[in-house]
């Protein structure tokens, strides 16, 4: 048992990359992150149930004087977005065998896009505001609040994978590829989540 | 132990007293990532706040002695009743059972040397002091919250409370959250990843196990309370409408997504109960729990439970008839994991050979009040009865025998079992014994005639009531209970503070208890154990064999892991030593963190939004350098 690796030790490409090779399970960052994500997940649950609890309650959903939610470019969006969990599990696997340099482009794709695609919805998201603002019903305050809820998860996901680019920059350790794992399941995570979003906001079209 | 240390394991144990050394003073307690110390300082801080709490009920119990009492205006009775609630169950039980007991105890009992997360455990503690402190500092701008803890809608919203009162409660209590779920997360981890060679799933200690279901407990039910209180501060403050029928909200929106949450917080304040009931059982009995997986699973059962049965709480709200029967079933069902556990405290006691010391004492006492509350609790399950006593002093007595006799009981039970732990000194058992007839007597003598007073239909959350209805004598006997409850609590402390000095010492094993806690020297080494135990059974310190094992790995050096910072992390099911994990030491960001979000809240409740978006974001900058220090660099 005395022969158990250390993974404060890996500090270089190929020292992780033995870490990942004989690892038995999942390390306790990956962990961290997974009941983490298991209450945010229970948050939107939260959100989505209100929706729909609201939606129930009202005759008129959406309510007469507000516009019908738009079809094409919220799906093409959330498209996107989703597209960007390759990259970030290409990273990962990258990073896992010593390339770091893949991992890192793959990184730098994955956070354009997910930047671009944030800073569209922003956009969307006060253009809207203006046009039928969270104030005037039940029905704009949960379309708001959930949107908006999604929207901080991505932009908090952005500024981690900023991180690791960063970090990234100066080399692998094992904690660094911990943080690389556990943000990738976080982006499945949140992309995941998008078309939950989407699509309970989509649904009076249905 | 009595194991002679030659000169190399000698070498071995100074070498990681060296490694895991913390620097002195204030600065090495602001600082600190050791479990014990953090565990330290949620003990203190949650006996201060129910210290606040106990003298809250101590007003209002003065206020209601006698009819017509003039001690306490209406508006400061609405303020201390929910302080009271939402002080006694955020401020005191969750944070001690798992702040306190989880974290001191969960990593010793799993032969570990800090938690998963050692940095984001000091910032749950950090975070859990600013929100008590900061739902606190309301006390002094006399804007308590005050529509009770359950903070019912339309009462709550600004044009029935316009006050500052409200927002406090709910950004308090939104704070509070992220304390609790971080903590959570470490616990669950922890239990997951940490636990010694060969402590697979079904050997892991049962305490563990009650610890386990309120952590997943709170992973899950939390979220609701948070965008409960979301929907509410941006209903109050930013004109949305979640609560108003008049914009297509509705009120009883509010109370689904609190009971969601709510419900299985009464599980999370009485699993660690349980848990602590497993740990003094076996102990002063000489024997294994019997039904050790069935009591395992039971323990996870009702933490599962506990989320399908929140409509309970809404029987007088007019749901559907359809709904009640589901809710009346399941709420029934509870009973099955509960009375499983209640045979097996009851039988292992009965067939070992009981020692009846004080933290046993506390046990019996705790089985005796929470066999009545339940049973009480099981006649609300009757849809007819829960609506004809609700709103009344029955369900006030119901709730307090399981919250505060059940849930509270083995907590202060479990103060005197790891008390020789934790000081290296024993208690005075004379005292002892004594302080739990005191604090027995006047819980029941407290409670009790709650029953008979609702029945007779004195209603709940009432400053006053007149004197023609019969209700003086049974509420002068409640406040006479209440005084004789706080003489018993007042001689626990006393006790365990005069022993803390004066006490004879207690040895590492005092009562000869089967999990590790008790394998390491009282008070423990910062490295918790000089070398990491393997565990071949659930009580792996009456396997005399593996210890003497362990001493002879300390000698050849096997698993001492003194080259830095480490601990083994293993499989999650059978524990499979994997892989050697570097842990952070001692770091000032999470007390940065802290502050920096606590200044964020402070910000929100005064409608600085702008300031408080340079807080968020200084927040962000203060994980980004704590980040940036990783572990093996230090």
């Amino acid at each position: 048992m005395s022969a158990l690796p250390h993974s404060g030790d890996a500090t270089t490409p190929p020292a992780v990359t033995r870490i990942e090779h004989t690892r038995l399970a999942r390390p306790n960052g990956w962990w961290g992150m997974a009941i983490f994500v298991a209450t945010e997940a229970t948050l939107f649950g939260t959100l989505i149930g209100t929706y729909y609890y609201l939606r129930f309650n009202n005759a008129h959903w959406p309510p007469p004087d507000v516009p019908e939610p738009k079809l094409t470019l919220p799906l093409v969006l959330t498209g996107i977005l989703v597209a960007t969990s390759l990259p970030m599990q290409l990273a990962v696997s990258a990073a896992g065998r010593g390339r770091l340099v893949t991992a890192r482009v793959a990184l730098l794709v994955a956070v354009v896009v997910q930047a671009g695609y944030l800073g569209m919805q922003l956009h969307l998201f006060v253009h809207d505001v203006h046009e039928f603002p969270p104030s005037r019903s039940s029905y704009s305050s949960i379309y708001f609040t959930m949107l908006g809820g999604h929207h901080l998860h991505v932009g908090i996901g952005v500024l981690l994978n900023v991180w690791l680019l960063l970090r990234t920059a100066t080399g692998l350790t094992t904690y660094r590829m911990n943080a690389l794992r556990a943000t990738a399941f976080y982006w499945h995570f949140v992309n995941i989540l998008a078309l939950c979003v989407v699509g309970t906001q989509l649904s009076p079209r249905a | 132990m009595a194991v002679t240390v030659r000169e190399p394991a000698r070498q071995r144990v100074d070498r990681l007293e060296r490694i895991w050394a913390e620097p002195r003073g204030v600065f090495g307690w602001l600082t600190t990532t050791d479990h014990k110390r953090i565990g330290l300082l949620y003990f203190f801080t949650a006996l201060a706040f129910f210290g606040a709490g106990g003298i809250e009920a101590l007003l209002m119990r003065a206020q209601l002695s006698e009819p017509n009492e003039k001690l306490l205006s209406p508006e400061t009775y609405d303020q201390l009743m929910t302080m009271h609630g939402v002080t006694m169950i955020f401020l005191f039980v969750i944070p001690m059972t798992t702040g306190a007991f989880g974290n001191y105890l969960v990593p010793l009992m799993i032969g570990a040397r800090d938690m998963a997360f050692p940095r984001m455990n000091a910032l749950s503690y950090w975070l859990f002091l600013a929100s008590g402190l900061f739902m606190y500092y309301s006390v002094f701008t006399h804007a308590a919250p005050n529509a009770g803890w359950f903070d019912y809608v339309p009462l709550a919203l600004n044009q029935f409370s316009p006050g500052r009162n409200i927002d406090f409660y709910a950004l308090g209590l939104i704070f509070n959250g992220i304390a609790s779920t971080a903590t959570a997360i470490n616990l669950i981890a922890t239990t997951f990843k940490l636990r010694a060679p060969g402590m697979s799933m079904n050997r892991m200690p049962l305490f563990c196990f009650a610890i386990l279901a309120v952590s997943l407990s709170l992973i899950f039910a939390l979220p609701s309370l948070t965008a409960d209180l979301v929907f509410l501060e941006l209903q109050r403050n930013l004109g949305f409408h979640f609560f108003d029928v008049a914009n297509g909200g509705d009120p009883l929106l509010w109370q689904h997504l609190f009971w969601l949450f709510g419900h299985p917080e009464v599980y999370i304040i009485i699993l660690p109960a349980m848990g602590i009931a497993t740990s003094i059982i076996p102990t002063y009995s000489k024997r294994k729990m019997i039904a050790f997986p069935l009591v395992a699973l039971a323990e996870l059962l009702v933490a599962f439970i506990g989320f399908g049965v929140w409509a309970h709480h809404m029987f007088a709200t007019g749901l559907p008839t359809i709904t009640l029967v589901f809710f009346a079933a399941a709420s029934m069902m509870v009973v099955i994991p509960s009375a499983i556990q209640i045979f097996a405290w009851t039988v292992t006691v009965a067939l070992g050979r009981p020692e009846f010391r004080t933290p046993l004492l506390f046990i019996g006492g705790f089985i005796l009040l929470f066999v009545i509350g339940g049973l009480s609790g099981i006649m609300f399950a009757a849809i007819p009865f829960d609506q004809a006593t609700t709103d009344t002093y029955f369900v006030v007595a119901h709730f307090h025998f399981i919250i505060f006799g059940a849930a509270v009981f083995p907590i202060l039970g479990g103060f005197y079992y790891w008390f020789p732990k934790i000081t290296g000194r024993l208690y005075h058992e004379g005292l002892g014994k004594l302080s739990f007839w005191l604090t027995f007597l006047g819980t029941a003598l407290t409670f009790f005639p709650m029953h008979i007073l609702g029945l007779i239909g004195m209603p709940r959350r009432v400053y006053t009531y007149p004197s023609s209805l019969g209700w003086g004598p049974y509420n002068l006997s409640e406040t006479v209970g209440a005084f004789i409850l706080t003489a018993g609590l007042l001689v626990i402390f006393g006790n365990l503070v005069w022993s803390r000095f004066r006490g004879p010492p207690a040895g590492p094993d005092p009562w000869h208890g089967g999990t590790l806690e008790w394998a390491t020297t009282s008070p423990p080494p910062p490295y918790n154990f000089p070398v990491i135990p393997v565990v071949t059974s659930a009580y792996p310190n009456w396997d005399r064999d593996d210890r003497r094992a362990d001493a002879g790995r300390l000698e050849r050096g096997e698993l001492v892991l003194d080259e830095g910072h480490e601990t083994p992390a293993s499989t999650v099911v059978d524990a499979v030593p994997d892989e050697v994990v570097e842990m952070p030491g001692e770091s000032p960001w999470p007390l940065a963190v802290a502050l920096c979000t606590a200044l964020l809240f402070v910000m929100l409740l005064t409608r600085h939004y702008a300031v408080a978006g340079i807080f968020a974001a200084m927040t962000l900058l203060a994980v980004a350098a704590w980040h940036s220090q990783e572990p093996q660099e230090q």
